[in-house]
């Protein structure tokens, strides 16, 4: 009996060991997980030590690498922040990848086709755009589970492949840039482009991104919404006894975590690609998942789950290229660290 | 003396909570000793302790005088050990030879030859000892008590000489009781030993050879019913003077006219809080719950709704709340028609409910006693707006309901998971009494609670009564029924069978109604047997 509470306790509330007890907990996890990422590399032939301080010189060494791994943090934390609230109230929401896509079709064609003289209204309609294009893709979901009872995981799952379908129709067809014969759609608008910080190449993207932090952390804990949320998440039937309206609560939520993918989608698309472009996710909305968890929930902890994961990745490509490692080990690490912080989690619990 | 068991300074802690600070206890053969203590005495920890579900802390348990250490349930079984859980142990589309093999084979079929001899040896021990259940019924189709006895007979088919029943009163009707208790006499005689958790002090007076009193992890004292009373009982369980209520009924004027009319609608002249008609309603297996089930309710009025467990009455409860959609019939809060409404409607419209299941429905373990006091009431004043949640609100709230409810916590910033059954009830009612009531769905309000907390639920429901409050009391204890109402109806298989008011209250009909006798006819026999 014990057991089965235990096991149904909500992810981002480590039971009597909050603070200190948790923090250990986190960086031995952390530290496991980097011994058996410097495994995988013993094994693929290669010397930890070089290899992980290679990946520190990748990400910190220049401004450039600095920049690239904030530009990776953008889509990874706004999504991530969405992700967090809506398992908060246990909306499993694994479709921000095709949320994602939709986002940046809308904003894209937007940023191809309106004409708009003027830089900062187009972005401000293009972002717009991407958002309701993204909410309403996640939207659909909650509907459902609202409306039928139809589990979200699955749906959520599965219109990813729909969207990534008809984004790469769009980009293949309709929208192919002109004479181009592979797989590169139209650039946008050069006044939809995102002014960039010099040195970093840093889209201003990423100011949007960190002034969500707060925001998030204020509307998960000091709103009657983030409190009905977190009613949901812990006890649904003691939530809607209470007059939570679940139903409404589910699509809201879908709506928001949807938006905030469809957000990214459109940064990604006016930030970095500066064309429709099927390469501008890199499977972010999976790792945005994962992101979400590594942060318990929290969206402080979501900064630090999305900057440490950004490192790893951006920095173990310049691992991979100057070690001549395969780029797939620098992706194990952050899988190993979830699956041990869930077996401390565990063991703290006792 | 004979000894058959005997624990001695048992500790056990969970975490910061201490359930048993070094208990003795002792238990002989031929004996029926009750064990008994408000919830979270640590009874159940103690016998769970004794059935190996756990090991104790500190302290030691003997068997005849040697002692033993369990691992787990299953030596405690092979050292004939049987215990009986409160929600029973039984897979329900097995049948019941099947149920008390259960376990007991590494997971091998069993062939039908094998099962034909455990049948015949149920059969046996049912006939000995009058536990008639056929072996071959299956689990689903037994009542509560049928299932209960094929708990007992499980038991003692493993061989048990010590038969441990956690709480066994509590799903049963009058009658079943009254038919239990005899049996467990039987098995005592031929020297069983047998204990029984417990904090009815009635059961405990009329059954027990001898009674052991725990209380906050402590036992209290072990003395013999004849040496002691109620009153008393009832102080050392709770530690301080306790008013009992044990029901003005059964001795009340005989009544001549039995009234079992059908169920009287509308015909009251005021204007009732609370009108529903025609109801019908699937239960969550899909089978009919509620059968053209129409009540009303006056406001200043506790209609009492008595019956047995599982005759319909959480269907009643969720769809009175919104929470379930009925197939027909109408309900209607003070004249509006709410049969569709959600419950964020019915709520905004003065209906409160205390939820049957209070852990499922009435609180929400992981967040605050201070959060749970206010959750229903978010968005607004006092508490700030939609668009920021006034902690400080919150916090004030809290102090006064937890003062004027008698809430025992150390701080409100505790989680209400941690509170014990008592004062759990206290924070749903603090939460739904403060509201703007105009009619209360209370559902099982005092089940698994002490005498202490008993009477705190029944003065607060007293007293809502008194403000105007109407109320619908859905009870399956006849004590609260005959205490609490001022007109009663019986449910019986999704059915509302009798409307008494107050004066036309007899406990031994309300009794039989119970158990699906009405007009005075004998009950309708059971499916299979009884």
């Amino acid at each position: 009996m014990a057991v089965s509470q235990a096991a149904a306790r909500p992810l981002w509330l480590p039971p009597r060991s909050r603070g200190l007890k948790a923090g250990l907990s986190s960086l031995g996890a952390l530290a496991l997980s980097l011994v058996v990422g410097g495994l995988l590399i013993v094994i693929a032939g290669g010397e930890p030590v070089s290899a992980y301080s290679s990946l520190i010189d990748g990400a910190f060494g220049s401004p450039y690498g600095i920049g690239q791994v904030l530009v990776l943090a953008v889509p990874l934390l706004i999504m991530g922040l969405g992700l967090a609230l809506a398992f908060r109230g246990r909306v499993y929401n694994i479709g921000a990848e095709g949320q994602l896509f939709m986002g940046a079709l809308a904003s894209g064609a937007v940023a191809i086709f309106l004409p708009v003289g003027v830089a900062p209204v187009l972005i401000a309609v293009s972002i717009v755009a991407g958002v309701a294009a993204g909410a309403a893709w996640g939207g659909i979901v909650g509907v459902w589970r609202a409306r039928w009872g139809v589990n979200e995981v699955i749906t959520s799952l599965l219109l990813n492949f729909v969207a990534i379908l008809i984004f790469t129709w769009f980009v293949r067809r309709p929208l192919r840039a002109p004479g181009s014969p592979d797989l590169q759609g139209r650039a946008i608008d050069p006044d939809a482009v995102l002014p960039t910080l010099p040195d970093v190449a840093v889209h201003i993207g990423v100011f949007v991104a960190i002034a969500l932090v707060p925001l998030a952390a204020y509307l998960m804990a000091s709103t009657p919404f983030g409190m009905r949320v977190r009613m949901m998440g812990f006890n649904a039937e003691a939530a809607r006894t209470a007059g939570v309206r679940s139903g409404r609560m589910v699509i809201g939520l879908m709506l928001i975590s949807g938006g905030l993918a469809g957000l990214a989608g459109s940064l990604q698309i006016l930030g970095v690609a500066g064309r429709l472009d099927l390469g501008i996710s890199q499977g972010y909305g999976f790792t945005a998942i994962v992101v979400a968890l590594l942060g318990r929930l929290n969206a402080w902890g979501v900064l630090l789950a999305a900057l440490f994961i950004s490192v790893l990745q951006s920095g173990g490509q310049a691992m991979s290229v100057t070690e001549g490692l395969p780029y797939a080990i620098v992706l194990a690490i952050p899988g190993v660290f979830v699956v041990f912080l869930l077996i401390a989690d565990r063991l703290a619990r006792g | 003396m004979d000894v058959s068991v005997s624990m001695s300074g048992i500790a056990k802690r969970f975490g910061t909570v201490r359930a048993l600070a070094g208990v003795d206890f002792e238990l002989r053969p031929g004996e029926i000793h009750a064990l008994l203590g408000e919830n979270g005495a640590g009874k159940t920890t103690l016998m769970n302790v004794l059935y190996g579900m756990f090991p104790p802390d500190e302290g030691s348990v003997a068997l005849g005088g040697r002692e033993v250490r369990f691992r787990s349930p299953q030596d405690a079984i092979a050292a004939r050990i049987g215990m009986v859980h409160q929600h029973f142990m039984l897979v329900p589309t097995l049948t019941v030879a099947e149920n008390a093999v259960l376990g007991e084979r590494g997971g091998r079929l069993l062939r039908r030859r094998e099962l034909a001899a455990v049948s015949a040896r149920l059969g046996e021990l049912a006939e000995r000892y009058g536990l008639d259940v056929d072996p071959q019924a299956r689990v689903w189709q037994l009542s509560v008590g049928e299932q209960q006895r094929v708990e007992v007979l499980r038991a003692l088919y493993r061989d048990a000489r010590v038969l441990i029943l956690d709480e066994p009163t509590a799903t049963l009707t009058p009658i079943e009781t009254e038919r239990l208790f005899p049996k467990l006499r039987a098995l005592a005689a031929e020297g069983a030993s047998i204990v029984f958790i417990t904090h009815h002090l009635w059961d405990v007076i009329d059954w027990a050879d001898r009674i052991t009193v725990l209380r906050e992890g402590e036992r209290v004292g072990t003395l013999r019913p004849a040496d002691s009373s109620p009153e008393e009982l009832a102080r050392m369980m709770v530690g301080r003077d306790v008013r009992l209520m044990r029901v003005v009924a059964g001795d009340a004027a005989p009544v001549d006219e039995p009234p079992t009319s059908p169920p009287k609608h509308d015909s009251d002249a005021a204007a009732p809080t609370l009108a529903v008609s025609g109801l019908n309603a699937r239960g969550d297996r899909d089978t009919v719950a509620l059968h053209d089930v129409s009540l009303s309710v006056a406001p200043g009025e506790i209609l009492a709704i008595a019956g047995v467990e599982g005759n319909g009455q959480p269907e009643l409860e969720e769809t009175l709340a919104g929470l379930r959609t009925p197939e027909a019939g109408t309900v209607r809060l003070e004249g509006r028609d709410v049969t569709r409404a959600d419950p964020a409607e019915r709520m905004r419209l003065g209906l409160g409910l205390v939820p049957s299941d209070r852990y499922r429905r009435g609180l929400i373990r992981e967040l605050s006693v201070a959060d749970n006091l206010a959750f229903d009431r978010l968005g607004g004043a006092p508490f700030g707006s939609e668009w920021r949640l006034d902690r400080k609100a919150v916090a004030s709230h809290a102090a006064e309901l937890i003062e004027r409810f008698s809430i025992r916590v150390d701080s409100p910033d505790q989680l209400a998971g941690t509170l014990s059954g008592g004062n759990a009830q206290r924070l749903v009612l603090a939460r739904i009494l403060s509201r703007d009531l105009r009619c209360l769905i209370a559902a099982q309000p005092t089940r698994g609670l002490d005498v202490g907390a008993i009477e705190f639920v029944w003065e607060q429901l007293a007293a809502a009564r008194d403000r105007g409050v109407a109320i619908l009391l859905i009870s399956t204890d006849l004590d609260e029924v005959m205490s609490m109402a001022d007109r009663c109806c019986v449910m019986y298989r999704g059915r509302l069978v009798v409307d008494w008011s107050r004066e036309l209250l007899d406990r031994e009909k309300v009794g039989l109604a119970m158990g699906g006798a009405t007009n005075g006819a004998p009950p309708e026999p059971a499916r299979s047997a009884t």
